[in-house]
Order: structure tokens, then sequence, then C-alpha cells
């Protein structure tokens, strides 16, 4: 058994400690209620919620940080919803990665990641030239693809009214994904852009705790979008994207923004209740069940928008259960889903989820976030759920009335 | 000027307000006792029954004995299913309106209000709406007062049932940062009938911190920790699996350091009390009315809240508390109603206060501020006494107390007697260190007079040498923020922290936020102590943290005395003709002469000597006392004729034998002048035990004789004998079919074998005696009498054991009643 010392001078101690208005991480009552509502579990191992905070209410960091719990956490805040005194796990576990003697505990991927964007632009380290050539070649596609010579893919105009930010897998894997929103922003009618200069919708600064980082990947979306002087910035289906560039945003750059934020669901759902997009449900004859990504659900309260959307465009919406804000996370949260060592993992992590899938019978799951979608989709493969898994603006552009 | 009369309101008609109202029966006042709902009772009377093969004093079944007393009463005015619509500030007191337009004046208001019970709709993970067999404590009562839990275990022997604590409490994100005070006894109660009705079943009991407080708590928790699972951290979602249909829970296994789902039959929410609903709407009535100012949570119990002027506040609607400080509470309010319209008797009542400490001090100090003559015997802090008791005789207003006293034997007549002995203060230590540590009033006290003297570094140890008592709990917090402000390192290793209510949870809240460390442990084993320099090397393996093995370093080891009772309790008892509680402490655990009071009337008993008892609860002792003195009569000498108690002792028949002497449960029956037995009617309770009992049958009762029992039996019918504050109140809104007569009778004591005879017969097809659950007895004996009489008709040769039946039936009770005499 290992033996430790506790210390309230410890560098951890003294970040989660220092809110006036409590939500204190020493306050903790150990009541214990995080532990039932971590998902990781059946006998799998995985995480105690209430050890990761006692040992951080301890200042024990050097046993926190050399603990499986801290890196194995998907960053869902699923266990501390509903805690008796506000204390965030998200919070806690973010704070402890950040902190240095943590620092070679962080995934070589997450780390590459983090060094290409912030050195390169992009986290996949695409560069402008290869950016520039990737859209030409869709836009070019784009003409046959709504069978009109005029149609485009623009990028780097300024004044648009929208500026859409891509998730880096649809400049490289998701191509089609691309080509959905674009067929979507084409049926919309109002002007619209990509920019080279930010290609990028995803923040794994974010994962690691480093809030430096955080907010200049931030500011490398915001100061582009001001320059260019978009009215509205469209992220792409993207949970910690949203968390990080629309409902914490003004925390983390320390203003507000000069342009609205908005999610691909949320500006679909917008036009079609203006009656500019029409859809036919009938493109997809059978009920989606749908999956809240946590990050947009549970930790940025967006419930709502992609439901709403999801029922005009199918058959209809079916929920999980438990769901909201009490969603399940896919399992692949925290920083998982990025780190490729985690193949074997995360079907660990994201077998509450396949069960949750396989419970509603249905043979179709839609997901407003890429990440999801990505390991849910493997979820369906691995536990031969025979379920297809797409995002919701994908599905939205699939049954789109041109 | 002509007298009036005053009026009174009581707004409420639970337990609080019932007993308000019940303590101005002899009051030249008129009680305007008003209820929303169609009957009297409030909580309390739709709550099961929690016995066993014993009472489990929850004191449940009081509230159906005050409501049919206070429908009784001469001077009350009920007004039930009626709501207040306006409650105008006069000059003097208030108008009242109802809502069909009548109005009246009053002086004085009791806000009795009461509480609802939370309600876990709104935790959507609980799924309480959703899943049938998730439900509240609330429900458990009905589905066990109406004999239907079978419907919830499909026929399952051994279900599986889990308890979850603090539904609904100690939430600061909620609003309702603060410990609902009763929902740990209420499932340790409810575990334990489980377990009776279901001598199989798998009981787990997830709890955040176990309140285990109070004389009849501690016996039982110990009992049931035996035949439970307790697990400490309260699950915070249900789901359902769906395949089995059982509900599910995640909880911390400890062997395997991982989180385990567990499958359930039933699982009961101990749901906490918030204010009633009627006092939470913005405008709602009555606090809006008014114009009282509750605190944030909706109550009255801290120095945010305000009351308006003639206003008194008792019960849940001042925080949450049990059915017997409830009943206390409405009490005190009333004596301080009928003390401010200067009503209270200006006899100076001599009163004797038997004990030593600050605890007797206090007493005598209160009593004294109230005009009454007090007497210690024992020593407080500030005066000294050699006075030592060697007997103690008469009745309440007659006490009789001869002591020796420098030397002389001397007399004292008093009205009452209150027992305020302290508890043998032992003062713990770890046998196996050289280092001293310090005793938790030592070091408070060291901190306060020269705290540059207190060692830096300080861990203060709870639960070590036995459950804590809450006093000392509350005293560990104060200090350990006392100690943290004055800049010191300080630490709590405990078991579980008894924050017990409001004001200990908001210590608690407290003494975390400014850094206090807290640490738990499940067992002495999970610590060891090592000297270390001057100090002290505590390894703890931490119960929330079992991985690791934390040292800790301290100065200043701080250990709270344990309590035990003291050597003197035993010839206390004997002197005051009392028993002793099943931990050797004053004052049998029975609810119907708790909180303060004895079989014998005029005996008290106050602080803790008689149960764990902190500075409030003293100070509500105090007052509970006062207000029997004020209302009850302890005239001296005895000049009121005594109630008509039914009973008498025919002189003539009389062989003095004495039995009635040893045997009476009230010490009512005295050696008069001509040394002979009386029965002194203001100390009896007419319980007819004398009367059961004397050899030479010389005790008679007007009503109770044998003969007129047996005149009420008919052939070929069954005949219940039935208790009138127990059984009979239990039969009392039922039709009973035609072959059943029941016979009420003061207490079940009243029976012997004679009476069990004379009904066979006189041809009764079966006798059934029925009366309360042993412990609860108000006479203390009248279970055990029936059942030894019953067994020893059953004696006899060739007795067909079907015809006599004895069945345990508390007042709350109706559907057991209904089911066994259904059953013929």
């Amino acid at each position: 058994m290992d033996t430790a010392i506790i210390n309230k001078e410890s560098d951890l101690y003294k970040m989660l400690n220092q809110f006036e208005l409590g939500d204190n991480i020493s306050e903790c009552l150990t009541c214990g209620a995080c532990n039932s509502r971590c998902t990781w579990f059946d006998g799998e191992g995985g995480p105690l919620p209430r050890q990761i905070i006692r040992m951080a209410a301890l200042g024990l960091d050097e046993q926190l940080v050399n603990s499986n719990m801290l890196w194995d956490c998907l960053l869902c805040n699923r266990c501390t919803q509903g805690c008796p005194m506000g204390i965030s796990m998200d919070k806690v576990v973010r704070k402890a990665r950040s902190l240095a003697i943590a620092d070679d505990k962080i995934s070589r991927d997450i780390k590459k990641g983090i060094k290409n964007r912030i050195e390169l632009g992009d986290v996949n380290a695409l560069t402008k030239d290869e950016f520039v050539e990737t859209i030409e070649w869709l836009s070019e596609e784009f003409v046959d693809e709504v069978d009109d010579p005029k149609a485009e893919i623009p990028h780097d105009i300024k004044g648009t009214k929208l500026l859409y930010l891509p998730n880096p897998r649809e400049l490289a894997t998701s191509l089609l994904h691309l080509t959905a929103m674009a067929k979507l922003f084409y049926a919309i009618k109002e002007t619209w852009t990509l920019s080279c200069h930010h290609t990028d919708v995803t923040n794994w600064a974010y994962f690691a705790g480093k809030d430096d980082l955080t907010k200049k990947m931030a500011m490398m979306v915001v100061e582009p979008a001001e320059e260019l002087g978009v009215e509205t910035l469209v992220l792409s289906e993207c949970g910690h994207g949203y968390h990080t560039l629309k409902y914490l945003l003004e925390d983390i750059i320390g203003r507000k923004p000069g342009f609205e934020v908005v999610s691909m669901p949320e500006l679909v759902l917008r036009y079609a209740q203006k009656g500019v997009l029409k859809f036919d449900p009938g493109v997809h004859p059978y009920k989606i069940a749908y999956h809240d990504p946590c990050n947009i659900g549970r930790k940025s309260g967006g419930y709502d928008a992609p439901r709403q959307l999801l029922s005009m465009i199918c058959e209809g919406l079916v929920e999980l259960t438990p769901n909201r804000e009490d969603g399940i996370c896919c399992g692949g949260g925290g920083g998982m889903l990025q780190d490729s060592t985690t193949t074997v993992k995360r079907m660990i992590t994201g077998k509450p989820k396949a069960n949750q899938m396989k419970a509603t019978g249905l043979s179709h799951l839609a997901a407003p976030c890429l990440s999801c979608h990505r390991q849910l989709g493997e979820l369906s493969d691995h536990y031969k759920l025979g379920i297809k898994v797409d995002t919701v603006a994908f599905l939205a552009s699939e049954a789109l009335i041109l | 000027m002509e007298k009036t009369t005053p009026n009174i309101l009581i707004i409420g008609g639970g337990v609080a307000g019932i007993a308000a109202a019940q303590l101005f029966s002899d009051q030249d006042v008129i009680v305007h006792l008003v209820e929303k709902k169609p009957t009297l009772g409030g909580h309390a009377a739709m709550w099961a029954c929690m016995a066993t093969d014993t009472c489990q004093n929850c004191g449940a079944c009081l509230s159906i004995e005050m409501a049919a007393q206070v429908q009784k009463q001469k001077n009350i005015i009920l007004h039930l299913n009626t709501l207040i619509q306006t409650i105008h500030k006069e000059t003097h007191g208030y108008t009242v309106g109802f809502e069909n337009n009548e109005t009246f004046c009053v002086e004085k208001i009791i806000l009795a209000t009461g509480f609802s019970p939370f309600n876990p709709s709104q935790i959507n993970s609980l799924h309480y709406d959703a899943y049938k067999n998730v439900i509240t404590s609330a429900d458990l009562n009905t589905i066990l007062r109406n004999e239907t839990l079978s419907e919830y275990f499909k026929g399952k022997s051994n279900p599986k049932i889990a308890f979850i604590q603090c539904v609904g409490s100690r939430n600061r994100e909620q609003g309702r940062d603060y410990c609902s005070q009763v929902c740990c006894k209420i499932s340790m109660r409810h575990a334990n009938k489980l377990i009776h009705l279901y001598p199989e079943s798998d009981i787990t009991l997830f709890y955040m911190d176990l309140q285990i407080i109070g004389k009849e708590i501690r016996p039982l928790f110990n009992t049931l920790s035996q035949n439970i699972d307790l697990i400490q951290g309260v699950p915070a979602e249900i789901l359902e699996n769906t395949e089995t249909n059982m509900l599910t829970i995640v909880a911390e296994d400890k062997e395997t350091q991982s989180r385990v789902s567990k499958a359930f039959d039933l699982i009961v929410l101990s749901v906490g009390m918030q204010p009633a609903q009627s006092l939470e709407a913005p405008n709602g009535m009555p606090a809006g009315i008014l114009d009282l100012k509750p605190n944030s949570w909706g109550f009255f119990n801290t120095d945010q809240a305000a009351l308006a002027k003639d206003v008194v506040i008792a019960g849940c609607a001042n925080g949450p508390k049990d059915i017997l400080s409830s009943i206390q509470e409405g009490r005190v309010a009333a004596a301080k109603v009928i003390e401010d319209l200067g009503l209270t008797p200006k006899d100076q009542l001599p009163i004797a206060v038997l004990g030593q400490g600050a605890q007797a001090d206090k007493i005598i100090n209160a009593f004294s501020s109230k005009g009454y003559a007090t007497y210690l015997f024992g020593s407080g802090t500030g005066q000294t006494n050699d006075r030592k008791i060697i007997s103690i005789s008469g009745t309440a207003g007659n006490f009789s107390l001869y002591y020796e006293s420098e030397n002389e034997k001397k007399n004292l007549t008093c009205a009452a007697i209150v027992a305020a002995f302290e508890p043998e203060p032992s003062l713990n230590r770890l046998g196996s260190l050289k280092n001293d540590s310090l005793s938790l009033d030592a070091f408070s006290q060291m901190l306060e007079e020269a705290p540059d003297t207190c060692p830096k570094d300080n861990i203060i140890l709870l639960d070590y040498f036995g459950p804590e008592i809450k006093s000392f709990a509350r005293l560990a917090l104060e200090t350990a923020i006392k100690a943290k402000a004055l800049g010191k390192n300080i630490s709590i290793i405990m078991n579980k922290m008894l924050v017990h209510g409001a004001l200990g949870q908001r210590l608690y809240d407290t003494a975390r936020r400014q850094g206090v460390n807290f640490f738990r442990f499940e067992t002495r084993e999970d610590l060891q102590f090592e000297d270390s320099g001057t100090g002290f090397l505590i390894k703890l393996k931490e119960a929330t943290l079992p991985s690791i093995e934390l040292n800790l370093n301290c100065d200043g080891l701080i250990l709270p005395p344990s309590l035990t009772p003291a050597k003197g309790f035993k010839d206390a008892a004997a002197l005051l003709r009392q028993p002793l509680d099943k931990e050797g402490f004053l004052q049998s655990a029975n609810i119907r002469h708790r909180l303060t009071q004895s079989p014998r009337k005029g005996i008290f008993f106050a602080g803790t000597c008689h149960d764990e008892t902190d500075k409030d609860d003293l100070n509500n002792e105090i007052n509970d006392i006062l207000s029997a003195l004020s209302t009850e009569s302890f005239e001296l000498p005895q000049t009121k004729i005594g109630v008509d108690t039914g009973v008498e002792i025919n002189q003539k028949k009389c062989a003095q034998c004495l039995t009635c002497i040893r045997v009476c449960p009230h010490s009512a029956i005295v050696m008069n002048e001509k040394n002979r037995p009386q029965i002194v009617p203001d100390a009896c309770f007419s319980c007819h035990l004398c009367v059961s009992n004397c050899p030479a049958y010389a005790i008679e009762s007007k009503t109770f004789t044998n003969d007129q029992i047996a005149q009420k039996i008919e052939k070929d019918k069954m005949v219940i004998l039935a208790c009138e504050r127990s059984a009979a109140l239990a039969a009392g809104s039922l039709t009973l079919p035609d072959h059943i007569t029941l016979i009420p009778i003061p207490c079940a004591c009243r029976i012997s074998s004679d009476i069990i005879l004379k009904a066979l017969l006189n041809g009764a097809s079966k006798v059934m005696i029925s009366g309360c659950h042993e412990e609860n007895c108000r006479s203390m004996e009248g279970s055990h009498i029936a059942e030894a009489s019953m067994k020893q008709v059953l004696n006899i040769p060739e007795m067909d054991a079907s015809k006599v039946v004895w069945e345990p039936i508390a007042a709350n009770e109706s559907k057991k009643f209904e089911h066994i005499i259904s059953k013929g």
C-alpha cells in the first residue's frame, strides 16, 4: 500500500480552493453520489470519482497523477451532475492534468496534436496550401453534386454572413461530410465561407487542462473570424468544440467575441424554422435514436436544437434511457478518442453506451458530434449492434429538398 | 374591568398543534384549533407502527391517542377542513377570517404548520415517477399501514431492499443544506421492521453520515448493524435492468476497489423534510398573512427568521424534528402563551434537583428565575453541599425527601423532583502512547484562554472509543473552526459526522470551507498511533481512499471523553423507583413518558443522565418541565380533589399485604397516617393493575370489575378486551361484525386469568386480549401481564389454545386489527 502525507500547500489544492462563492473542493461532503453516477462500471475497473476528489482535496497530487483514474476519466461530468456542493469533476481532472508533474503522462498523440495546432495551425498539420487545394477540389465536385454550375465551396471571403469552422476529419477522412454541410449552406442561401486561417474546431489543450493553450487555440479561431468580419461563426458538429467555443468562450478569452456562435444543427434548425430549408423525412423512413454528446448536452445545455432538427428529418426520434443530463458518454470523451493507444479500452468505456444503443432495438442512431459519431460507429461494429451512426446535420443534408 | 376569557389560535392539527392544545386543558382560555385536513394528527397519524416484538419508540401512535383526547377537550373549538383566509393585526391580538367568512379575535397564535416530505420527482436520475418499486419513506409508511408490502416482492420471501438516505437533505445546490435529522432514525426503524416481517430479506442501507443519536437508536443500531449491510455513500441514480426487472444501483466496492452494480427489488428513498407547502408559497398561507419571515430554507430555526408579535412557533414549522420533539415544542409553545397571558400560577412550589455540575446549575437557575423554590441535592459548579438522600416517599406535589446533611437527618417536602445527575466523564487516552493527548474540553478552553500555548498541528479523534455523542461532535466542529481562525492546523478523524439538524450541518460546511480536514475510518483497525518526538504519527487507512495509507502528523491529539452511566445511577434509579434504560442511563425509553417525564408523576429527567442532550435540548427539557409544572396540579399540600380514578381500596377487605404498593407502576399508592394503603388520586393513572393483583379483591373498580366485564360477554361471540390507549383506538373507526364484542379496558394490565376464564365460562367463542406493544405500555407492565395471564389460562389441561390469544396492536394499526378480526 502506498503511503502519503497530506499537503494543503499543493499546487492542485491551491487551484481548486479559490472560489469565494464556494464550490471549493475542500467542501466535498464525501457523500459518494459521484461514485454511483460514473458510467465506467460493471467490474471493468475504471475511476472511482470520489477518490479523485479526495486525493485532490487532500493535496495528494503525486498519487492522483500516478493514478490511472485521472487519465481514464472521460470528462463527461456525469458523476458530479447534481453534486450537493457544486463540485465539477471536469474542472478537477483538467486542473490535475495540467500539473507540471503530470506532463509526461499526457498521451503522445494529444501532445503532438497540440503542438501541430499551435505551431502549424492544424491538429493534423494540414498546411494552408493543402487546405486550399482540398477545398477547391471539393468545390469543383460540388457543382455536380447540386447540379448547379454556379455552386461553390467558398474560402477566405471577407464580409460573409456565415463562417464555417470544420472538424479536421472533414478535411481528411470525412470529406463527404463537408460536402454535405456545403449542400446545407447552399440551400440556406446566405453568404458563407471557410477560412484557411482556422481550419480546426477542436481544442485538444482542453483535454490536457492547459488553460493558456486552450485560450491560444480559441484565439486562433476568434481573431481570424473577426478579421473576416463575419456575423456568425458556425461550428462543425463537435462536442468539446461546442463547449469551448460556445459555452465557455467568454470565460476562456476573457471578452465577448465580435460574432455570434452557433453549431451546424442550430443553424440548420433556424433556417428550417424560417421556412428556408425544407426536408423530406421520407428519406429516412425509420426511427432514429439520439445520443447526447456530454460536452453539448450536460456540459453546455445544448439539449434541444439537435433533437428538434432530427425529428424533422426522419420518422421520429427515440430517446436513449437515460438521456439529457443523465445521458451516458460514448466512451471516447476526455481525450480518449484522440489517443490512438486506447482502441481496446474505448470498447470497455463504451460498453454502457453500447448496451443503451442495443436496448433501443433500432438500426439508426444520430449524434451531433463527429467524435461521438466515430466512437459510436466503432461500438456498433465491435458489439455487432448493426446500428448505422450518422451526425444530425449529415442526416439533415440527406433529407434536404433542393 | 370585566375579565374576558382569552382566545388562542393554533394553526395546524399535527402533533405539535395538538400537544399545544392539550396543555390548555385546565386553563381558562378558548382554543381555536385549525386544520386544513379533515382529521387531526398530521403526518404522524399517517405513519405506520414500527414495533417488532417490542415498541421501537417512534411515537407515531401517540398522535392517534392525542387526537382522540383533544376532541373531547371542553375548551377547544375544532375547525377541521378549514383554511384561513385572513389574519389582521389589531392593536390587541389578531382578527382571523376563514374562507367561509367566519371571523373571530384571538390574543395569541401558535403556528404549527408542520412540514412536507421532499418530493423526489425533482431528481430525474432516481426515477421515482417511472419505477413503481422506487418509493419514499413516506410511501413505505403507507404501505406498511395498509399491509400491502407483499405486492412489491412478487412472492419472494428474500427480497433485496435498499434504503438511500439524505434524499432532499444536505444539498446546498438544491437550497436545502440542512440535515433533516429524523430520516436516519426512520430508515433504521423501517429496516428493522422489514427484517421482522421478512426475516430472509437482504437489506442495504446507503448513508452519508448515519445519525445514530439517542437512547432508543443506539441499541437499535447495534442490533441492526448485525443484520443489514451498511454502506457509506449515497447513490444518486437508480436504473432498471430491463432483462431482470430489478432496480440497479452502482456503488463502490471496497474489496475489489471498483464500482459494482447491485440489484434490488425495492428501493426506499429516505426523503427529507421541507417546510409545509403552505409556508413556501410567496404570498401563501399563513406566513404571508402573518408577515412572518422564514429563513432561506423556509423554517424559523435560525436568526435570519423573524416571527410576528404574539406568534409562537412549534414543531416542524420551526425546523425538522421527530414526533416526540414536536410534541415537546407544542407544549413549550403553549406554556409560553399561558405565561404571556399571565395565567401561570404564582405558587412558589418547592422543587428538588438531584445532581451535580453545570446542568444541575442551569436547571436550578432556570427554575429559580420562574419563582420556584429550588433545592439542590448534589453539587453544582458554584455551590457544593453534602446533602445525601436516604429515601424518597410520597407523590407529586407531596414528595418527602429524607436526607442527611451536616451529620443530621432532615426532611424536605417538595412538589416535584428533577433528576439531573452527571454521567461518568471518563477521559479517554491511547494506552500504547507515551505522549499525552488532550481532552476536547481542555483544548477548547485552552484555545479560548491561551491560544499561543496550543499546539500548531492538531487532530481531533471522534468515534474511536465508541459511537460519538452528538454534543461532542458539535463541540469538535466549533473547536476546529475556532482553531482554524486562530491559525492552527486542525483535522478531524471520524467514523461519521453527527450533524443532526440544520445548525450542525452549517458548522460542518463552515469547517470544511475553512480548510479543516476530515478523515473517515470504518473500524478501529484502520488507525495506528505512534509517538513521534513530542507529538504523534497516525497511520490511517482512510475510508474514501482505501488504497493509500495516510501518515498524519500532529503535536496535539485531542480526544473527547466517553459518557457512560455513572456508578450512582443504579442507586438513583432505586431511590426514584424508576427503571434504568437498556444502556444503564436513567429513564426507560417508553415514549409515553419521554422526553422528560416518568410513570411516577412529578419525577422528571433532564440532561445527559437520561439521554444525549446538547445545550438546546437541555433548554427545551427545562421548558418542558416548567410547562408541566405550570399547567398540571402540583399544589402543596394537596388542596385539589383529585380526578376520579375509578379505583378504590375497600379498607374492610384489605389485608395490608402491601402488594398494591409494590406493584403500582406509578408509585401512586402510599401508606396513610393510619398505616393503611391509600391511592393518591392525583398520582394514579387508573391502570387497574392493583385491581387485578390484589389477592384479597380489596381494590375495587367502579366500571371494570370482573363481574361488570363478564356481563358484557355474550354467548358464542368473540370478545376482544382492548386497551383504551391502543387497540380500542385502532378499532375506533371500524364497524365490527356482529359476532365480535369489543370491551375497552383502561390498560391490558387489568387482565387477569380470572377475567379470561369468566369470559370462557360465559360462553365466549374466543377471547382476544389486545394492548400496546411491549415497552410502550404507559403503565409499563400491561403487555407482560396480559400475556402472562393468557399463558396461565392456556396451561389449564385440555384448554383449546386457539380460544385465548394476545395481540399487541398500536393505536395506528387499524389495518392490522381489521386483518386479525377477519381471521375470526
